[in-house]
């Protein structure tokens, strides 16, 4: 009987090995993550289960049965350390070794640390005890300085204030989150968050911390100490490549994969935030809940013998505050603004020879999914009809027959 | 699920104003109901919030038989109400009937 070893414990391996039950595959599944809990979501980390309107049973991939139901095998706060591609064989921290058929490495990303910024007041946000360690620390009138405005920042950030806590958050670029999502968002958002209390210090780099009996002091760039209670560190991550490179695999950035997932070893695959993936001719390596999602559930079919890659486009999301920040395929060249952003209620478009390539929406879902559509089929368009609103979207897609307009 | 074999009849609205192809959520007893017409006097009728966090899905696209929802695109088969994308969830489904002079019921 084949064995099919998965090695993470977020939605990319559990969407796989669901994946492979749905299609019927009756071989062993091993599922291998150095947590101790059910593969689960990340996104509600920054929010929901920060906030505490989540509890644990909200956001895990699958159900508590899930694994006894599918007769998938967890090994559970055990690491794989070592693998050996010739061999076919992973060792493990606790000192077991597993042989496979197929190896599923969907080991993610951690969050990057900065030097010298470590002990009981300094935090990062990856994982469920990063959350639930932060949470305790969320108490109103404390003082939480961010370094980074990025997503795990600024949704922190909104969490943070909605609690009553005093929040700086340090930014060395001149705007939160502009990098990804361009500047119309990133000043909406600069906005939003100083309308909510958030002290958003563009510009301005910490540089070191110490300890004081009662809190953290911060030194910035220019020389300005500021006091707070804790940190929370949000400079990015780093993709957990470790066993790959060891084991001899391709790794730059991410662990090398063709589109279906291949890596540079025989029958060992990379899925998810680890997996630098060919993706309409290019390498790219994302950190997106939903690619994690569908790059997991296409390799179920990929080790089943479907040919059929997924190409679906990058698709992400930010909830702060009641806004909602969506963004799809890629960005950048000629952008277009759609929409009000007085109202906070727009998308930017990017567009290269009459095509979208992607967007960028705040508090425009409709938006979203139609476009969503439209990257899908051949189409033209101006930038003049993508800034009128009264041009429909929908007009861009290939024109149906209405189904039966007759009523019963 | 549990509390619809218990639930009571609801008429809710008139099929001829259901179009196919339209999201229509309708308060049922301080429950949001989300109604499909698939045509052909098939109207199937879903709790109106997505099992992943909720959100109502009445903003979501209806491409043939499947519903996106508008927050995170999860995939959901309206006539079953199962998951697409991802698998493994599913819609909450009510019972759910035209009358023969069109009045739409939904067991809530």
């Amino acid at each position: 009987m084949s064995r099919y070893v998965l090695v993470g414990g977020g939605v990319a391996t559990a969407a796989t090995a669901t994946g492979l039950r749905a299609a019927g595959f009756a071989g062993e599944i091993v599922l291998v993550s150095g947590e101790p809990h059910l593969p689960y979501e990340r996104p509600p980390l920054s929010k929901e289960y920060l906030a505490g309107t989540f509890g644990r049973g909200d956001f895990q991939a699958n159900p508590d049965g899930w694994a006894a139901d599918n007769d998938i095998e967890l090994v559970l706060g055990t690491r794989a350390q070592a693998l050996d591609p010739g061999l076919r064989r992973l060792s493990l921290s606790d000192g077991s070794t597993l042989t496979y058929d197929a190896l599923v490495l969907g080991t993610g990303v951690r969050a990057r640390t900065l030097p010298g910024f470590e002990g009981d007041r300094v935090h990062v946000v990856r994982t469920i005890a990063d959350s639930e360690r932060l949470a305790e620390r969320l108490v109103p009138g404390r003082h939480l300085a961010i370094l980074g405005a990025g997503f795990i920042g600024c949704e922190v950030a909104a969490v943070a204030a909605a609690k009553g806590v005093r929040v700086t958050v340090f930014e060395p670029e001149a705007l939160p989150l502009a990098r990804v999502v361009g500047p119309e968002v990133g000043h909406a958002m600069l906005d939003v968050h100083g309308e909510q209390g958030v002290v958003i210090r563009t510009g301005e780099l910490v540089t070191g911390m110490s300890e004081t009996p009662s809190g953290v002091e911060l030194r910035t760039r220019d020389g300005e100490v500021v006091e707070c209670d804790d940190v929370l560190v949000g400079v990015g991550s780093v993709p957990n490549t470790e066993l790959a490179v060891e084991a001899g695999l391709d790794v730059d950035g991410g662990i090398l994969a063709d589109e279906h997932g291949r890596t540079s070893a025989p029958d060992v695959y990379a899925v998810g935030d680890v997996a630098s993936r060919l993706h309409h001719g290019r390498h790219v390596r994302v950190e997106h809940h939903d690619t994690a999602v569908r790059h997991g559930a296409a390799l179920a079919r990929t080790l089943l013998g479907e040919s059929e890659p997924w190409t679906g486009e990058h698709y992400f999301w930010s909830h702060q505050y009641e806004h909602n920040v969506q963004s799809l395929g890629r960005l950048g060249g000629q952008t277009v603004l759609r929409g009000s952003l007085e109202e906070r209620s727009f998308t930017v478009f990017s567009l290269a020879d009459g095509r979208i390539t992607g967007m960028v929406a705040l508090n425009r879902p409709r938006d979203l999914l139609q476009t969503r559509k439209v990257l899908a089929v051949p189409h033209e368009v101006t930038a003049a009809q993508l800034a009128d609103e009264d041009f429909a979207l929908k007009g861009l897609l290939p024109q149906r027959p209405r189904r039966s307009e007759v009523r019963a | 699920m549990a509390d619809t074999a218990t639930g009571q009849w609801h008429a809710v609205m008139d099929v001829d104003d259901l179009w196919e192809g339209e999201l229509e959520s309708v308060d049922v007893e301080g429950t949001s109901v989300l109604l499909i017409n698939l045509g052909g006097n098939q109207v199937m009728a879903y709790r109106n919030r997505c099992p992943h966090q909720d959100w109502p899905l009445q903003d979501g696209d209806l491409d043939g038989t499947t519903l996106t929802c508008a927050q995170h695109l999860w995939e959901f088969d309206v006539t079953s109400g199962r998951g697409v994308n991802p698998a493994n969830c599913a819609l909450v489904g009510y019972e759910c009937k035209v009358d023969e002079d069109g009045t739409v019921q939904v067991r809530v």
